[in-house]
């Protein structure tokens, strides 16, 4: 089975060999995974697509599905757009996935308590202190303290693509508070909407499981001496662009989702105004940043947070899910650290690779990227979202210029990679009414707790849908797909 | 020799408009270690609310008080008694050899295990383009170093209240020449950190008993860790090296991690806050 | 249930009922003013006069001239105005949001669509030829979404909370309702001997109640004040009443409460009172003085929500 462009919905797609395509060979054979579900796409019209794309598009808008994007002027609700073509991992590339991404996991909830404990790693110089002492994000209060079950990162989402060679590597590790789970449940809902037919022919793992994984996580790190803990979900409130996130997770987990302003400490316990008076609370799943947390300690001017939570979670009666203090850990400069930080304490080679980084820190590696530039993506340390990359061969001179100036002015702040060439995937374009290939990556959800792990079979894959685009986040107008993991 | 210490710390807020709800954190209790013994401690305030005892990030204790009703002024006022042992800081520091005090301070083990009191902080970031002619040698021990820090800083800057508060950053100290002992603290922190010295900042209470600066009013100064020695404390506000006469509240990294009032505030309008400091010692007869 | 959210889910209920009374208000009085049988009812400045005087705030000044398109416009989707439908369900939308993890999602689905709709209608329609096909959407989504609220919601706290919000902010609208055509009926007159008993806008009331068909199959005879107000007030059966209104709301906060002997201080003894009284009171005893029971009834709405505020919201 081939490539058919003569088939109207594909009659736009063209290979290009400089990129892995996850759906055809190089010789346009259609691969083995893909095979039935292209058979029964063919069976579609292009109106029947046209259609359909509209329908899961007012689904998701009509729920409510959306973010918000910051304008200079307004502020805009959208749906973050939700692709027709599912991406299929098939049962052995997946099992090496997730042994990758829990050994990473387990790697840096390792490196976590190392750093804030003995720093053994710091002492015998294998990740220079430099790079903890400069980050913003290491906390010293957390020096000393025993996070219940010994965990920092119950969560991380680990962000892989696919290069050109056909290998997945890690382009980072969101150890804060990666966000993105909710949309792979509603892709997948949305998908099995429009095209249950095409269900009937895989077996797919299901990822309606991640709530009760999430909650089993968080009971299974409660405070000492509480028999059945009382979990809740934090949000900065209902313009947070992940607010219906922070919603999905506490109704499926069944808890509250509280804000700041509910919560109170007394007595170094942590309670929630109900209509019933105060109830004390014992595990939280914050989606609120390091710095907002507790305006006693942090930022005192932070209405989102929870004055004497800190010391609450310090004195052992409160546990925080993530750790504060864990965004050290995903640091673009520690990332380049990761094949050693998985070495040093799991005595294991690193299961997925990494991207090569040059680190502008170093005199050397600074002289290198400076002059090859338009080879390489540009990344400023501690950026989340996207924001502030520059792509070398996609600038002009002047701009090359610019971004050298900034460098130089300063080099921590900035690490460069070779560009990788993200892998395409067929995905339904509207103006061409037809599938054409797009760049995707692959967010994967990990989850730690006491004795316990858990990996969501399944992912966002995210996809840039503005041709060539090699950036995916939603806030750069990137779209996603159901992504399958087959049983078999 | 050992001090009885009766420390008053009074203080009040007024209100131009009704406070809603407010939240307050003192860090002002002496601490309960080493050479100083807590006998009593009390705190109370004008509208009976119950005090809590909680500690800050540091994990020095702190009060909190949170009324649940609207007002518009409160009294707080904390009494201490404590016992100061009398404290020979020169004892410690025979420092042995010289070569050994300094090839500790580069080695990396030394700068893992002291990192959080080695890196600088907004309010201790020493200016590039200012020349600093303090001179810092090698032939002395760290401690004669330390000395002459305490001193260069003692005669080169003079004290002055209210032409600084406490975010002015040391570019401004440097240029002025004068400031209040934050500010000398967070200078001499900042110099001893950049010679590779361990180095926080103290807040505490000084024992006015000799005309010392202070000013009746909470004080400052800075504690250096000298291999061999362990943390000892540096006035330069006094040109002393803190002993018997200075009683620590908690450290930090600067002002900010140790400030001995946050409030949270809800309300409109103007505030006035009025604070005052009495610290009265006794020989200890029974010793 | 947070306080918080529980609060905002009494308040998605208010604003819900809230603009459904609006919306009728503005489609019975603007279409039954267009062939009322004496002038002043058909006057385009009286209606408008007595959609302010319900909607917002009554304008008293005799010398103005009001824009019925700018009226219309303030009342329905002007977003500058907070007392505008589309503002109505903005808020009501909002208090969704804070209580997405609560509500079903059928129920916020409608919300939502229902706001959307409303947001995207375009002004120049509704004010040209789209005040009947707008005022009505605003009436049946209302209504989809209480069915929303009984049908997909586990009847515990949660519903007991948004059927406290909708109870209590009928009955208001209901009394806001009587209040403006007591006003206008007083300033229009009858077409019969007893001007005011006889009042046509005793009609107009109650279909701006929905209560119309209700009404006359109950007296099987042409409103009068008396019968009206009767029905509107104090007839148990009639969905729209006070009565009715309190009895729901009497129900729902016993359910809150949990509690037997209520403290007399309490929101749910307040109701309770208030209930009892209206039991065993005559239409004719509240209509030898209309306004001062409107008043009354008013307050004592507003204390009930301002208790249950205290005793659950805080």
């Amino acid at each position: 089975m081939k490539l058919n462009t003569n088939q109207p919905s594909f009659s736009s797609y063209q290979r290009d060999n400089h990129f892995y395509d996850e759906i055809f060979s190089e010789n346009n054979e259609v691969k083995e995974v893909y095979k039935t579900l292209l058979n029964l796409y063919s069976e579609h019209t292009v109106q029947d697509f046209a259609r359909l794309n509209e329908k899961a598009k007012a689904s998701f808008f009509n729920q409510g599905i959306t973010f918000q994007v910051y304008g200079e002027h307004e502020t805009k609700e959208k749906i973050f757009p939700f692709d027709l073509f599912p991406r299929i991992i098939d049962h052995k590339e997946w099992s090496h996935i997730e042994r990758g991404v829990l050994q990473r996991s387990k790697a840096l909830n390792h490196f976590l308590w190392d750093i804030y404990h003995d720093k053994k790693i710091l002492r015998q110089g294998i990740v220079p202190l430099d790079l903890i002492n400069s980050s913003a994000n290491y906390l010293d209060q957390m020096q000393g303290l025993n996070p219940p079950g010994g965990i920092y990162n119950h969560i991380s989402g680990t962000d892989l693509i696919k290069h050109s060679d056909g290998k997945y590597y890690v382009l980072e590790d969101n150890i804060r508070c990666p966000s993105g789970v909710s949309y792979v449940i509603c892709n997948r809902t949305a998908l099995k909407r429009a095209l249950f037919g095409v269900f009937n022919h895989y077996q797919t793992h299901t990822v309606t499981d991640y709530a009760e994984n999430l909650l089993e996580i968080m009971e299974s790190v409660k405070p000492r001496g509480v028999d059945v803990p009382t979990c809740v979900v934090i949000t900065p409130g209902i313009y947070n662009s992940a607010y219906y996130e922070h919603s999905y997770l506490a109704k499926a987990m069944g808890v509250e989702l509280v804000e700041g302003r509910d919560l109170f400490v007394e007595n170094d316990f942590v309670y929630m105004r109900t209509i019933n008076g105060a109830q004390k609370v014992d595990v939280i799943y914050r989606r609120i940043d390091d710095v907002f947390m507790d305006p006693l300690e942090f930022r005192p001017d932070s209405t989102l947070g929870v004055p004497g939570l800190l010391a609450a979670y310090k004195l052992g009666n409160v546990c925080l899910v993530n750790a504060p203090g864990t965004g050290v850990a995903d640091d673009k400069a520690i990332y380049t650290y990761m094949p050693q930080i998985i070495k040093y304490y799991l005595g294991e080679e690193p299961i997925l690779n990494n991207v090569h980084t040059y680190h502008c820190n170093r005199p050397d590696e600074l002289k290198y990227v400076l002059e090859n530039i338009e080879n390489l993506v540009i990344k400023p340390v501690d950026e989340a979202g996207g924001y502030g990359i520059s792509i070398g061969n996609k600038l002009t001179k002047e701009e090359i210029e610019k971004v050298k100036t900034v460098i130089k002015e300063n080099p921590r702040k900035y690490i460069a990679q070779p560009i990788m060439s993200l892998s395409v995937h067929a995905t339904y374009i509207e103006d061409s009414q037809s599938f054409e290939p797009r760049h995707v990556d692959l967010r994967t959800f990990c989850l730690l707790g006491k004795d316990k792990s858990f990996v969501l079979k399944g992912g966002l894959t995210r996809v840039a849908l503005k041709k060539g685009n090699l950036i995916v986040n939603s806030s750069q107008g990137g779209g996603s797909k159901d992504t399958w993991v087959l049983k078999k | 020799m050992a001090l009885n210490y009766v420390i008053k710390y009074a203080a009040t807020n007024v209100y131009e408009n009704l406070v809603g709800e407010a939240l307050w954190q003192f860090l002002i209790a002496p601490l309960n270690s080493g050479s100083q013994q807590i006998i009593s401690s009390e705190f109370r305030n004008s509208l009976q609310i119950p005090v809590e005892k909680s500690i800050n990030g540091y994990g020095f204790e702190t009060f909190r008080i949170h009324p649940k009703k609207s007002f518009t002024s409160i009294d707080f006022e904390a009494e201490f008694h404590l016992i100061k042992d009398h404290i020979n800081p020169f004892e410690k520091t025979n420092a042995s050899n010289l070569e050994d005090e300094f090839s500790q301070l580069n080695s990396l083990n030394f700068k893992v295990e002291h990192a959080t009191f080695l890196k600088s902080t907004a309010l201790t970031k020493l200016p590039k383009w200012h020349e600093i002619d303090f001179i810092y040698s090698e032939e002395v021990s760290i401690f004669e170093n330390m000395k002459n820090l305490n001193l260069w800083i003692f005669d080169g800057f003079s004290f002055k209240t209210d032409v600084t508060d406490v975010d002015t950053d040391l570019d401004i100290i440097l240029e002025e020449k004068q400031g209040v002992c934050q500010d000398f603290t967070h200078l001499f922190c900042a110099i001893a950190r950049s010679h590779n010295i361990p180095a926080r900042y103290v807040s505490g209470y000084l024992h006015q008993g000799n005309g010392y600066f202070g000013d009746s009013q909470m004080h400052a100064w800075a504690e250096v860790f000298i291999p061999g020695c362990g943390w000892i404390g540096f006035d330069p506000t006094n040109n002393l090296i803190a002993a018997e006469n200075h009683i620590k509240v908690a450290h930090g990294k600067d002002y900010s991690d140790c400030p001995p009032i946050k409030g949270i505030v809800y309300t409109s309008g103007t505030n006035q806050t009025t604070y005052s400091v009495e610290v009265n010692a006794q020989q200890n007869a029974q010793q | 249930m947070l306080a918080r959210v529980a609060n905002n889910l009494f308040w998605m209920g208010r604003y819900i009922e809230r603009s459904e009374h609006v919306a009728r208000y503005l489609n019975v009085n603007y279409f039954s003013s267009l062939d009322a049988p004496n002038e002043l009812s058909q006057s385009r400045q009286f209606v408008l006069r007595s959609m302010l005087f319900m909607a917002s705030d009554p304008v008293t000044d005799p010398n103005i001239q009001l824009d019925e398109g700018q009226v219309l416009f303030d009342i329905a989707l002007n977003k500058d105005k907070p007392d505008s439908i589309i503002n109505y369900l903005q808020y009501a939308r909002e208090n969704a949001n804070s209580a997405r993890d609560l509500i079903s999602t059928e129920l916020y689905e409608s919300l939502n669509k229902f706001y959307h709709y409303t947001l995207n209608y375009p002004p120049e329609k509704f004010m040209k030829s789209g005040l009947y096909e707008f005022t009505v959407h605003v009436a049946e989504s209302t209504s989809i979404l209480r069915a929303k609220v009984r049908g997909t919601l586990l009847h515990d706290d949660v519903y007991s909370i948004i059927m406290l919000g909708i109870n209590i902010e009928r009955a208001t609208q209901i009394i806001r309702i009587i209040n403006a055509k007591y006003n206008d009926a007083n300033l229009a007159g009858g077409s019969y001997g007893d001007q005011l008993k006889n009042s046509y806008e005793w009609t107009t009331l109650l279909k701006c109640a929905e209560s119309y068909d209700m009404m006359r199959r109950y007296y099987k005879k042409a409103p009068r004040s008396l019968t009206t107000l009767e029905f509107l007030i104090l007839n148990p059966n009639c969905p729209r009443s006070i009565m009715n209104s309190l009895n729901q709301v009497s129900k729902h906060i016993s359910d809150l409460s949990h509690s037997k002997n209520p403290d007399k201080n309490s929101a749910e003894f307040l109701v309770g009172k208030v209930r009892a009284e209206y039991e065993y009171k005559s239409i004719e005893e509240i209509e030898e003085d209309l306004q001062g029971f409107i008043e009354k009834i008013l307050k004592t709405l507003n204390d009930i929500a301002k208790k249950i505020e205290i005793e659950y919201f805080l």
